[in-house]
């Protein structure tokens, strides 16, 4: 299990490695929110909930900081909460989207200290102290970021519910790799997936980001 | 921008060019908004108790410690909502008859005693929290009587099966009958007499869920008699509708706001059990209420596409002349018949004797129901495998077998156009088939081996009715009212390209009103591939009624406006409207390890005039991977002792990610008929229709081995290569 008292999951994501697309198969990034993945795999049958039977509805609670998107915030959650519900119910952050909760298709993407995190596989308390970035956080000064523009111009989103997890995962990989193939492309966005299955055009969209000078 | 590759029309204005979708930077700055991401003042969460049986009569529910929880509202069981969720088993597609409530043999509820698969709804609760919801689920305590179960069509219609209704596990049809649904042409007996060979094989297919990216959720508020319902939906205004019937309601009393949703392809039409529950608990809890499923809620609770068993047998001529088709088949509805279970592809082939009975049988399995084309991709597979194999067992070519024996117009059956040789002429040349296909299957050397697949569709193009109403304002902006959501293949991008042209202003001087039923008149719905032939045709016809209106009074001026609507009934004069399709694909399959990867895969299409190109090669992009999933990994597989499912969730489904993904090639030749918005056909489901039939012949040429079971995964190819 994962030890609740070091802030962030950098010992794990630190592992990976956008420029061996061979470096990070989708289950080593699923393996990195290990604990994570075995609490809402056991939780999750038929939306049985997390608490055993108990006549209280309390949940312990912390109080935590973390940066989102450049601006610092200090409050308290539910020790149940995860990142992804801090995010959309507490900061009303809602372009990142839970598709799953249970770390198979990769809507929640968000960038923790600068890698890619599914948010819906981190309790909230373990974003104390870090950096995070979501969709958000692309567009500076209402100017999209050049992989937001070829997103546009690619036609990047169908329905758009895995778009901002996308968007997320290939910045990281933009800003490790400026100009990636299309095999580099797809290695990196392996978890992140698209049932509308726009898989070429995502690619091709992150493909031209490259060409016009990456995430920045 | 990389572009679709498109010949035979010149792009008009607006329609035609390669055009960013409208709402393209609410997509990538997370601005959309989606279901799940509305917020109302004391907005309530709630949860869905399911059965973990697969059969089970309820002898009891306590929700008392359940209820006792600081900070549960409202909860409600089988026992104190019965509400009738009318779409939910509309024994045989009439979806939209009010008739068709009272004519439901079988109703089905929002709660369910007995319950009757793994996942049927039992109770459910609105919170203060999403976790308290979740936490009062564990403290509902049920007491079920399990019952015997069944899994397996065939199986369930045998003597002594367990029965699932009282008139036994066929499912009737919408009047009640309890028949199979037979189609039968000329004389399929003395056709075989006529035949030299005759052919027989059993082919039989999986449940694939429709798997969008966003669960089923539904945010219900009432104001007095009013509700409004934020819900994802393919369909506004049948959602209203639906909803409206089902809680004893008038349209006008039922708001339904649509706008983004994260995909559907079938699984979101009408209105949805998610709906009704939480209208229910709101108006009891006399508060908003989010009703959010699960993912493997969503996989189990809504519904895919459904599995079949179809028997072949087919009579051919020395000649290569097909003489007779006959098929038998199950398609397992689960215990409720959602939708048709039919099963197309027989209808594509010229054969003057054809006999088509299929069974839609009730099992204790999860509902089936429709995706993307809900009665093609695993038909087609199965004859166009038939024929496939035949073609090569006379040794012909299935292309030339296919040019042949393939339906074609008659005097008596026109056409407003028809591209079927060309699409396939044309495919095959850009493919180089006769390079690429091994005359003799399965005969390279050592255990890598490669070979080619071909496909072809013919799919339903009709017009149909749909409204528009536009405006233009003094400042010559023009604002178009449709009752359109954009599931993702860019409906509100779509309609303001047809207005635009229609208006003769660029594309820049309209916006589109849409996904709101207070805001927008009827639409028919995304499903059918409907929207852009339908929808489309009345924005053209209210652009036309405006051009009349401002050509007579002038433009307006002032604070004044000028308003144009059309609810056009359009024909095609008694003539067949379709559009075509064909598929050629290549595959290495490594027979040591058994996998399959595509190694090209082109397609060319006959959608008439395209009006978006980017998105409509997008769809068939798109369309094309999802029948590569179903070829070769997708299933919902139960346990045959417990009755649980077992691959429920993307993971265990094995659904593609990018690194599956060949480069899908997309041509469109391009046609108008003078039929529909400018010659528009449709697109969106057309290209899942021929793919996993594609991908199967082409595994059959490959290995040698005929693969009569979809998906084709690994175990299958080991065992028809031991």
């Amino acid at each position: 299990m994962r030890d609740k008292s070091k802030p962030g999951p950098s010992e794990t994501d630190s592992s990976v490695n956008y420029l061996d697309p061979k470096a990070q198969s989708r289950r080593d990034f699923l393996e990195g929110t290990g604990a994570a993945v075995v609490a809402t795999a056991a939780a999750s049958s038929l939306g049985v909930g997390v608490a055993s039977a108990q006549e209280s509805s309390r949940s312990a609670r912390s109080a935590i900081s973390l940066t989102v998107n450049g601006v610092d915030h200090s409050l308290e959650v539910d020790d149940r909460w995860t990142l992804v519900e801090v995010l959309r119910d507490q900061l009303d952050l809602t372009g990142t989207k839970i598709g799953c909760n249970r770390s198979e298709c990769g809507a929640c993407t968000v960038l923790m200290n600068g890698q890619p995190v599914y948010s819906c596989s981190q309790l909230a308390v373990w974003a104390d102290g870090a950096d995070v970035r979501t969709v958000e956080g692309l567009a500076l000064n209402g100017q999209l970021s050049p992989l937001q523009q070829a997103f546009v111009d690619n036609n990047g989103p169908q329905c758009g519910f895995c778009t901002p997890g996308q968007l997320m995962t290939a910045t990281a990989l933009l800003q490790d790799n400026p100009s990636p193939t299309a095999a580099e492309v797809q290695s990196a966005l392996v978890g992140n997936l698209c049932r509308c299955s726009n898989y070429n055009a995502i690619v091709e969209a992150v493909v031209a980001a490259g060409d016009q000078g990456g995430a920045a | 921008m990389s572009q679709a590759n498109r010949r035979g029309l010149d792009p008009l204005s607006v329609i035609g060019n390669d055009t960013p979708r409208v709402d393209a930077i609410e997509r990538v700055t997370g601005q959309a908004k989606f279901t799940r991401d509305w917020k109302l003042p004391g907005m309530l969460f709630a949860r869905v108790l399911r059965s973990p049986h697969p059969h089970a009569r309820i002898v009891s529910v306590d929700t008392s410690a359940a209820a006792a929880l600081p900070g549960v509202v409202s909860i409600i069981t089988h026992e104190d909502a019965q509400v009738v969720w009318g779409a939910g088993s509309i024994n045989g597609g009439r979806q939209y008859n009010d008739p068709t409530k009272d004519a439901t043999l079988h109703r089905r509820y929002i709660f369910n005693n007995p319950v009757r698969f793994v996942g049927d709804s039992v109770a459910a609760v609105a919170a203060t929290d999403r976790h308290i919801a979740e936490q009062a689920l564990a403290l509902i305590e049920v007491e079920y009587e399990q019952l015997p179960f069944v899994l397996e069509p065939e199986e369930a219609l045998a003597d002594g099966a367990p029965q699932i209704w009282p008139e036994g596990n066929l499912a009737p049809d919408f009047r009640g009958n309890l028949e199979p649904m037979v189609s039968d042409q000329g004389d399929v007996e003395a056709g075989f007499d006529e035949a030299d060979q005759i052919f027989e094989t059993r082919y039989e297919t999986g449940f694939i869920h429709n798997a969008q990216m966003e669960p089923r959720c539904s945010l219900a508020s009432w104001e007095g008699d009013k509700l409004t319902l934020y819900t994802p939906s393919q369909g506004i205004s049948n959602c209203r509708h639906d909803t409206a019937r089902d809680l004893g309601l008038m349209d006008h009393q039922v708001r339904i706001v649509a706008q983004y949703m994260g995909g559907g392809f079938g699984n979101k039409n009408q209105n949805q059990d998610a709906d009704l529950i939480a209208a229910t608990l709101s108006r009891r809890a006399g508060a908003p209420v989010m009703l959010e499923y699960s993912r493997r809620e969503d996989w189990l609770g809504v519904h895919g596409r459904w599995p079949t068993v179809q028997y072949y047998k087919v009579g051919v001529r020395d000649d290569g002349e097909i003489t007779a088709i006959q098929m038998r088949a199950y398609s397992g509805m689960g215990p409720y018949r959602k939708n048709s279970g039919g099963i197309s592809g027989m209808d594509y082939y010229r054969c003057p004797n054809r006999l088509r009975e299929i069974h839609p049988v009730y099992t204790n399995r999860t509902t089936s129901g429709n995706f993307r084309a809900p009665s093609e991709p695993h038909g087609v597979y199965g004859v166009e495998n038939m024929m496939d194999d035949i073609a090569y067992r006379m040794g012909i070519d299935p292309v030339e077998f296919t040019l042949q024996n393939v339906r074609r117009p008659t005097d008596d059956r026109p056409y407003t156009n028809y591209s079927l040789d060309e699409v396939i002429e044309e495919g095959a040349q850009q493919f180089n088939w006769s390079a690429r296909r091994r005359s003799t299957p399965g005969s390279d050397e050592g255990p890598i081996k490669r070979g080619a697949g071909f496909s072809f569709m013919m799919f339903r193009a009709g017009l149909g009715t749909s409204s528009a109403i536009v405006r233009v304002d003094a400042n010559e902006q023009y604002t178009l009212y449709v009752g359109v959501t954009d599931i993702g293949p860019g409906a509100k991008t779509t309609m303001g390209m047809i207005a635009a042209e229609a208006l003769g202003v660029p594309l820049s001087q309209v916006d589109v009103v849409w996904g709101d039923t207070d805001r927008c008149p009827y639409s028919v719905g995304e499903s059918g591939s409907r929207t852009t032939i339908m929808t489309g045709y009345a924005v053209v016809q209210a652009a036309e009624d405006l051009k009349e209106q401002i050509a007579s009074r002038g433009m307006p001026s002032g604070a004044g406006v000028l308003i144009g609507s059309a609810t056009p009934v359009p024909s095609t004069d008694g003539k067949v409207r379709q559009c075509f399709g064909a598929h050629f694909v290549e595959v290495e399959v490594d027979t040591r390890i058994g996998t399959t990867r595509i190694l090209k895969y082109t397609t060319v299409h006959e959608s008439g005039r395209i009006i978006n190109p980017t998105t409509a090669r997008d769809q068939i992009r798109g369309a094309v991977i999802q029948g590569i999933g179903q070829a070769l990994h997708e299933n919902l597989l139960y346990d045959p002792r417990s009755g649980q499912p077992l691959t429920p969730g993307y993971y265990r489904a094995r659904h593609l990610t990018h690194m599956d993904i060949p480069e899908i090639e997309v041509t469109f030749i391009e046609v108008d008929d003078g039929y529909g918005p400018f010659g528009a056909k449709t697109a969106g489901e057309s290209g899942i229709i021929l793919a996993p039939a594609a991908v199967a012949n082409a595994i059959a040429n490959a290995t040698g081995r005929r693969m009569t079971s979809l998906p084709i995964t690994r175990d299958k190819i080991l065992g028809a290569m031991a």
